[in-house]
């Protein structure tokens, strides 16, 4: 049994860092809006299947198809944020958190309306192969998204830590009524963000859509594992997305190999139950405290 | 020996993370007495009057209310003690009328439980009976008119005078008020001084009250604490802190 | 005040109405009229105490299983069944609060919430044994002491007496001290403890209340559709529902059965795809939110006084 162990870990791993891209999208939005997009595992999906129109449809090369998908999922999230957030910042939550998933499942109609139920295999742009190391089999796949996920986190990391917009993003985070003073565009900017998160969650959907089959329910597993990794690294950190994502990534694994399939299904569901209920501010996350 | 006083507090400790806000203080209040607490922003006034109304737990220390210990209580249970509390800012229900948030302060005498309402006979006189004493109670204080309108419509200081109204509709034996006087008229404040003077002498509250408005302090308070940084620098009549200049310069910089 | 009365004869006036229905007119009505108690289980914690629990699924898929799987396995009658549902149904609503009763709000409720309905739409679908997992189970032809409600036309008069009934009560607690009660820890929840009100038991209350209420409406269900599987209880059924509230209008409970009413018919007027009832109701949400952010109720409610609702501000 335990000779698998290694495989997991690797298998875990990989799925796991497509997790944490999709969280530190979702927390890229989260940080600089303060609003939780419950729509964003249907943008993400919307994204893997922008790709396929693009490519099989129109015939045009898989990194055209994938660069005008993340033109179009900015677009679409930009949109959003201006057309159909901004009327409504200020108003209750709920309202809030029920706009965004209602956006998601106007998106994941259209998508069930066009696909129906099918489930539609996207071809890779390179040829799958796999490689042993000892008894471990480590995938182009694996190498694909590792690669791709760490370069994305390198440039996300530059981007927030040696530019003005990781602090245009912490000012705003912290008091949006003080970004506006000092001359931050505080509604283009949410929109701006919006756009961004949105377009690097289409990435990951774009990779999820390779190793998962893709249907029009895509976008709610997203969301659910998505939610699940940023739980689990502490809600709103960036660094704790991406540590969430990969134990997640990993406990599904192991969980479902050692106990049950079914924890495949279900983990992403307990992680943020058993998260919440223990630990709520997550691994890296600091406890909010509540004002008298 | 007499009664116990109304409220002993004894060594009270608030910690936030590494912050210490209130540093072991320690005071008494009496039946009747009004006791007005003063001090720098910061000084930790709210927090001790969390920690008296449940709103926290202390670290460490003892609170005692007619005698029996009520630090770790929940607010709800010291309020129905008889311990009422108003809020620095924003304590009403913006959506409630006045006059249904002057309901709500009288919850708990609105009779019937859950099954009651369900199976039984509806608790409606004593409905109409708390109507009826809230809208009493709204006129005395000069906003009956109001009683219809909707609390967060109100301008800042009808919103602190329905807060008043609402924390003493139960005649609670111990009354804290974190700042009543802002936003209030200057003929508001003296019909507010007038009211608190009332309850203590007629109806024996004892008053805690915080307030920066230096006036309002002098003219109602018996006996004036101050607070700087967590800690008690001062308790002892008005005049007295009045005359202890040392204490008014740096503990109110404006004063 | 008392004008209110009259609406005590809407459900005479709903007694004829089958004459001019054909059956799956009827079918559809009765299927309106079991989306109320759903929707006002949902409505009282979503609505009135304003906590965002997306745990309403949870209640109504077991309120039918549990019916539906004590009908066909252990031969009970549907009426009695109707207890076992409504005390599931209740037990799951309080199991979901506990979260919010350590502090849980916004979007982590939401997100804890609806975890815990999926982690119920999981238990149907590997239970097999008891729910005939994703195939699903024949749920029995029901009876009313002795009297079979084989045909929509019977269940039609059973259910609009259930839910008469149910709305009576719900009208009952929401316009007492409760319903006050519910809306200051709505509006200000410190405030309301302060006040003396136990705001942790009354999130119980409201909680457990509105799961039994929408447990009966999965025990309606449950006869109405005759077979249960769990994709009924996936999250298209929670949109399903929260457009109900929203359309109707937050917190009041005219607007919970325009709601229902308006939620249930208005995809009938279309051709149903996959896919279709997502957008449909994802739509209606969109538009309500940016358009009528109260519901439809807040316009009767500025129509007429007699719509105005105690604790409702449309
Ligand atoms: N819930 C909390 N979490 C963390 N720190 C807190 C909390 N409540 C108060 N503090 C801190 O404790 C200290 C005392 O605050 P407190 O509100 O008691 O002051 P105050 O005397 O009422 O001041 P003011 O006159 O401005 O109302 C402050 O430094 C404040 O920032
Ligand atoms: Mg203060």
């Amino acid at each position: 049994m335990l000779t698998l162990l290694p495989q997991l870990l690797i298998s875990g791993i990989s799925t796991g860092m497509l997790y944490a891209l999709i969280a530190l999208s979702m927390t890229v939005v989260y940080r600089a809006t303060t609003v939780v997009n419950f729509g964003h595992g249907d943008m993400v999906a919307a994204g893997a299947y922008a790709v396929f129109v693009f490519g099989l449809g129109f015939g045009l090369p898989f990194l055209v198809a994938l660069a005008l998908a993340i033109v179009l999922l900015f677009a679409v999230g930009f949109a959003t944020q201006r057309l159909l957030l901004q009327p409504i910042v200020g108003g209750p939550h709920l309202s809030l958190a029920m706009m965004a998933l209602a956006i998601g499942y106007t998106l994941r109609g259209v998508l069930r309306l066009e696909w129906g139920n099918e489930t539609i295999n996207p071809q890779r742009p390179y040829l799958q192969d796999a490689y042993m190391f000892g008894n471990v089999v480590i995938t182009t796949d694996d190498v694909v998204i590792c690669g791709i996920v760490l370069l994305l986190l390198v440039v996300l990391f530059l981007l927030f830590q040696a530019t003005p917009l990781g602090k245009v993003i912490q000012a705003t985070f912290q008091s949006q009524r003080g970004a506006a003073l000092v001359g931050i565009n505080v509604p283009l900017f949410h929109a701006f963000m919006w756009g961004g998160g949105t377009a690097l969650g289409a990435i990951g959907g774009v990779m999820l859509s390779m190793i998962a089959p893709l249907t029009p329910d895509l976008g709610q597993w997203t969301l659910v594992q998505g939610f699940a990794a940023m739980t689990l690294g502490g809600f709103g950190s960036l660094g704790g997305a991406v540590v969430g994502g990969i134990l997640l990534g990993i406990i599904q694994k192991l969980l479902g190999f050692y106990l049950n399939t079914v924890f495949i299904e279900i983990t992403g569901y307990l992680v943020p139950i058993v998260v919440l209920l223990l630990r709520p501010q997550g691994l890296f996350g600091r406890r909010a405290a509540v004002r008298v | 020996m007499a009664d116990p006083p109304l409220l002993s507090v004894r060594n009270i400790e608030v910690r936030f993370g590494g912050l210490v806000a209130v540093a072991g203080v320690s005071f008494e209040l009496r039946a009747g007495e009004i006791c007005a607490l003063i001090g720098p922003n910061g000084a930790g006034k709210t927090t001790l009057f969390n920690a008296v109304s449940g709103n926290v737990v202390p670290d460490a220390g003892s609170i005692r209310f007619r005698g029996e210990e009520i630090a770790g209580l929940t607010p709800h249970e010291i309020s129905a003690l008889g311990g009422r509390r108003t809020f620095q800012n924003g304590g009403l229900f913006p959506e409630l009328t006045a006059l249904e948030n002057v309901l709500v302060g009288l919850h708990v005498q609105v009779g019937s439980g859950f099954l009651g309402l369900l199976f039984g006979s509806s608790s409606a006189r004593a409905e109409v009976a708390a109507t009826e004493r809230a809208r009493e109670l709204l006129w005395l204080m000069g906003i009956g008119h109001l009683a219809e309108q909707k609390a967060g419509e109100l301008s800042g200081g009808q919103q602190r005078m329905v807060e008043i109204v609402r924390a003493l509709a139960t005649n609670p034996l111990l009354l804290l008020l974190d700042e009543p006087a802002v936003g209030l008229s200057p003929t508001a404040r003296q019909q507010l001084a007038v009211v608190i003077r009332n309850l203590a002498r007629t109806r024996n509250v004892g008053i805690l009250l915080i307030e920066h408005a230096i006036e309002l302090v002098m003219s109602v308070a018996d006996r004036v604490i101050v607070l700087n940084e967590g800690r008690k620098v001062a308790d002892a009549p008005p005049e007295e802190v009045r005359a202890d200049r040392a204490v008014l310069e740096a503990y109110l910089g404006h004063a | 005040m008392n004008l209110r009365r009259i609406f005590w004869l809407l459900p005479i006036v709903l007694l004829p109405l089958p004459l001019w229905l054909n059956q799956y007119q009827q079918y559809v009505l009765n299927t309106a009229l079991l989306y109320v108690p759903v929707g006002i289980g949902f409505n009282l914690v979503v609505g009135n105490l304003g906590l965002l629990a997306f745990s309403n699924v949870a209640y109504f898929g077991l309120g039918a299983y549990v019916s539906g799987v004590l009908m066909a396995q252990f031969d009970v009658p549907w009426w009695i069944t109707l207890l076992p549902a409504a005390l599931i149904g209740g037990a799951a609503g309080a199991i979901a609060s506990i979260p919010a009763l350590r502090g849980v709000r916004l979007f982590y409720l939401a997100i804890m919430t609806l975890a815990f309905g999926e982690l119920m739409r999981w238990t149907y679908i590997r239970w097999e044994a008891l729910t005939g997992g994703s195939m699903g189970m024949a749920v029995p032809v029901p009876n009313l002491l002795g009297w079979t409600l084989d045909t929509d036309l019977r269940r039609f008069y059973v259910f609009l007496a259930l839910v008469v009934m149910l709305v009576a009560i719900t009208d009952r607690l929401l316009r007492s001290r409760f319903g006050r009660a519910f809306m200051a820890i709505k509006d200000n929840e410190i405030a309301a403890a302060a006040m003396g009100i136990p705001t942790d038991r009354y999130i119980v209350l409201a909680f457990a209340w509105g799961g039994a209420v929408v447990g009966i409406g999965g025990a309606m269900f449950a006869i109405s559709v005759g077979h249960l599987t769990p994709v009924s209880f996936d999250l298209t059924e929670l949109l399903r529902q929260f457009a109900i509230i929203m359309v109707g209008g937050l917190g009041s409970l005219t607007g919970t059965i325009i709601g229902a009413v308006i939620v249930t018919v208005a995809p009938q007027v279309f051709i149903s795809f996959p896919g279709f009832d997502e957008l449909v109701f994802g739509l209606l949400i969109i538009l309500v939110i940016l358009f009528l952010p109260r519901g439809l109720a807040s316009l009767l409610a500025r129509a007429h006084p007699v719509f105005v609702e105690r604790y409702y501000r449309g």
